[in-house]
């Protein structure tokens, strides 16, 4: 469904991603792990269009979405969770939500209705829809952040580190929600740090360094094999 | 630079002085008038350059400078008896460098569009205050002089004729833009240079970034108001119209044409306005500034680094 | 003191404090969410209120005259933003004042060919009075502040409640986030430029009948406007608006001893202790 065919990214004159080809198949589970600074974000950021590619192709569905900004392709389908959450602090909840639900083809019902689910997932953000971003907790802030995405109804969602600095029990809330979305048969490209939870929650796990996918495997495989995991993420 | 480089350049700068000495044999009236008074809005530009190109402020508050400079000569000729030319500069270079003073006291504390905008509403309160002073100041008249003999005091002491007047300016000019290439290539100059390219970082070397502003903006209104004072020599009067803000963006209008950053780039950026203006005023006589105005705006997004730069590159390739 | 002559004043500084509200908000909105600091806000000031003029003199109707210069204003906006400030975006925002300040020159001096040097005048659409003290003072003025008023805040309700009120304050927080959520970033800036730029007509127009409509205008109003921004908070639209206020009536109080042309220096004045003592602005409460 969505394929990275060697692709380039320069920061101005730093040459960030040499090269990367990755899939996710429709309702996948996806992992992408590698250590610090190994390019992962920045591979997220290529496809939601956020960096421009200096080569490479990238497709959705089949079709061509290289070079195409960022704003059509959330219209396609792909929801984007970054890794620093990027919350509009100064809109409620509700606004912040409504950043995505506010789409021409929504019918009023049908807005509704998205509205319940994520507040069915997230209670907490339904107490606080007229609170401000920004006063939300960390975890919260992960919440809505993830919910926001969903507002898009997205096909994939891609992943930034969404346990990053947060405690086990909202973890262990993350990997539900997680669950959740695969069980609606939404892909999700899932980049972490958090080994144990990737190979939980990911069918297939790409590991990058310098880069470049150095390694890839089913989760099951990987979990199998300690010396690639050691060698790659020093775990 | 390398010595072939300095050596070219010498020559460039020897050739270029030359046929500027020589001008005024050469030109018929109109345009010996029009070339001394490029040099002058020259040497205005070059003192912006300081900071526009050096320092990363873009002043559009020069005509408050340029102006005071102006009713500095003014005031020296029209109270002093008889009236010395060095006198006038010497007054002019106090008016522009007291405004300096304030301007770059308030105006250095803040960044970017503040900064602009800041100095485009000093140069405006002087504007206000020449304006409606009338008893001082000649109101919206002006003021109006004659002008000083070309004195040297124990040398020589005759009335300018346009060609002395050309030379004087020309010297004046030369010796400013000397003195201006010789502060930005100095440690000096270094300092503001990596002011523009990162503030933070230069504070967190441990310059004492807004002292060093305030010393450019100083150098700025000096050289500015020393422009100020030729222009009122060539014209014999001082008038509100060249404080108002107007000038202020002529000046910001010659660094962007000529090149921000060159010193020589702004001294062309100005000739180029003013040959513009008079190639213009043919066809759209008073509108000229809607052709002019295109072409600038045509020149921010498509040439940012200036006719000179653009010249550099296309001799590079 | 003279007491009648004191709230003459303040009523003169309210009437002139919403006129400059709106251009202000015009200009900080587009500050706020696109860095660019357009100078030639009161250009499009000024084409309003010509725009308005022509229209006047055709239909004779002060409302259609109104309403028609917004919408032609705005669509010129949208023009130019395209035009001239979309190549320049990612780029220094001192880019952005040297092309608006190129732009304004072309505008202005577009206007003195096409519509000469003499001003022009706009009747106003009632000439009623009422006695005010020794004055007959004019329904015409309560009438700016109530219009300004209401635009000023037909403009906060769209921007709390409208679906497009959202993504412009999302984008004005954070653009990057904001397109990834769907949002036409470049769409939203033209179109908060056209709303900026209508402001301002509408304000031009409505200003038109206190003094002559001429080519430079515009000049006397970006002056004010600017210190009104910085006093108020750069981007800040309440703090704009609390700030054109605040100067107005200051300065309306101020003509009362001194000539208007002087009065000019007290809103100086405001600037300078502004930038001495509360460089983000007067009324901030919270950074962004």
């Amino acid at each position: 469904m969505l394929a990275l065919e060697n692709v380039h990214t320069y920061y101005g004159k730093s040459h960030v991603l040499h090269g990367v080809s990755i899939r996710v198949e429709a309702g996948e589970v996806v992992g992408l792990l590698g250590r610090n600074g190994v390019g992962k974000s920045t591979t997220l950021k290529t496809i939601m269009g956020l960096v421009r590619p200096s080569a490479g192709r990238i497709s959705f569905e089949g079709q061509d979405i290289t070079g195409l900004a960022p704003h059509r392709l959330a219209r396609l389908g792909i929801g984007y969770v970054p890794e620093d959450r990027r919350i509009f602090r100064l809109l409620t909840v509700l606004e912040n939500l409504r950043t995505g639900l506010d789409r021409a083809e929504v019918t009023p019902s049908r807005r509704q209705e998205l509205l319940e689910k994520v507040y069915a997932s997230f209670p907490v953000l339904r107490e606080r829809r007229h609170q401000a971003g920004g006063t939300l907790s960390g975890g919260e802030q992960q919440m809505l952040a993830i919910a926001r995405a969903m507002m898009l109804e997205p096909k994939i969602v891609l992943l930034d580190e969404p346990t990053e600095g947060l405690m086990p029990r909202m973890v262990a809330h993350i990997r539900e929600i997680i669950d959740v979305l695969h069980r609606d048969a939404v892909a999700i490209l899932l980049v972490e740090q958090n080994v144990p939870l990737t190979l939980a929650v990911a069918g297939r796990v790409y590991i990058m360094e310098k880069g470049a996918v150095r390694h890839h495997a089913t989760a099951t495989e990987l979990g199998a094999n300690a010396a690639v995991i050691h060698q790659y993420l020093g775990v | 630079m390398t010595r072939s480089a300095t050596a070219s350049y010498w020559t460039g700068f020897a050739i270029a002085l030359g046929v500027l000495v020589v001008a005024p044999f050469v030109l018929p009236e109109f345009w010996r008038r029009f070339v001394t008074e490029i040099l002058i809005w020259g040497l205005l530009a070059m003192s912006s350059d300081i900071l526009i190109g050096y320092t990363g402020m873009v002043s559009f508050g020069h005509s408050a400078f340029f102006g005071l400079g102006m009713y500095g000569a003014a005031a020296a000729l029209l109270t002093v008896r008889p009236p010395d030319l060095w006198l006038a500069i010497l007054y002019g270079l106090v008016g522009a460098g007291g405004v300096a003073v304030f301007v770059a006291y308030f105006a250095t504390r803040l960044r970017d569009i503040y900064f602009s905008i800041t100095t485009l509403v000093f140069s405006q309160i002087f504007y206000v205050i020449i304006f409606t002073w009338t008893e001082l100041t000649g109101g919206e008249n002006g003021l109006t002089f004659r002008q000083p003999p070309l004195a040297i005091p124990g040398l020589l002491s005759a009335p300018f004729t346009p060609v002395t007047l050309h030379w004087f300016v020309l010297a004046v000019v030369t010796a400013s833009y000397l003195a201006l290439r010789r502060i930005t290539q100095s440690p000096f100059g270094m300092v503001l240079q990596a002011i523009r390219e990162n503030e933070p970082r230069t504070r967190a070397i441990g310059y004492p970034v807004e002292r060093y502003k305030i010393v450019a903006v100083m150098l700025s209104g000096l050289f500015a108001g020393l422009a100020g004072v030729l222009y009122a020599l060539q014209n014999k009067f001082a008038a509100p119209d060249f404080v108002f803000f107007v000038v202020s963006g002529e000046v910001v209008i010659f660094n962007v044409m000529g090149g921000m950053g060159t010193l020589v780039g702004p001294v062309a950026g100005a000739a180029f306005f003013f040959l513009l203006r008079e190639g213009f005023s043919r066809f759209f006589t008073e509108y000229y500034l809607i052709p002019v105005g295109v072409i600038f705006t045509l020149m921010v997004i498509f040439v940012p680094q200036g006719l000179l730069g653009f010249a550099r590159r296309a001799l590079n390739r | 003191m003279p007491f009648d002559q004191i709230l003459i004043q303040l009523i003169n500084g309210i009437v002139s404090g919403m006129i400059l509200a709106l251009v202000a908000s015009g200009l900080t909105l587009i500050f706020g969410i696109m860095d660019v600091v357009n100078f030639a806000h009161g250009e499009l000031f000024m084409l309003g209120a010509y725009a308005g003029v022509t229209i006047l003199a055709a239909t004779g109707n002060f409302w259609v005259a109104l309403l028609a210069a917004c919408v032609i204003i705005a669509l010129l906006g949208a023009a130019l933003q395209v035009v001239a400030l979309r190549p320049l975006v990612g780029r220094d925002p001192l880019t952005t004042i040297l092309a608006t300040f190129g732009i304004s020159l072309v505008l202005q001096n577009y206007a003195l060919w096409q519509f000469g040097p003499v001003a022009r005048k706009i009747q106003e659409p009632f000439t009623g009075h009422f006695r005010l003290f020794y004055l007959e003072y004019p329904w015409y003025r309560i009438l700016i502040a109530v219009l300004s008023a209401a635009i000023i805040g037909m403009l906060w309700l769209f921007m709390k409640y409208g679906k497009y009120g959202i993504w412009i304050r999302a984008t004005t927080q954070d653009r990057i986030m904001a397109s990834a959520m769907g949002i036409p970033v470049p769409l939203v800036h033209t179109a908060v430029f056209a709303i900026g730029a209508a402001m301002a007509a509408a304000s031009g127009v409505l200003f038109g009948p206190l003094v002559g409509v001429n080519h430079a205008m515009g000049l006397d109003v970006i002056l004010r406007a600017f210190i009104v921004v910085v006093v108020g908070g750069m981007g800040n639209l309440g703090g704009s608006i609390l700030a054109a206020i605040f100067i107005s009536l200051l300065e309306a109080l101020a003509s009362i001893w001194v000539s208007p042309a002087q009065a000019v220096i007290v809103s100086f004045v405001v600037l300078i202790l502004t930038l001495l003592f509360r460089p983000t602005g007067l009324f901030v409460p919270t950074p962004k």
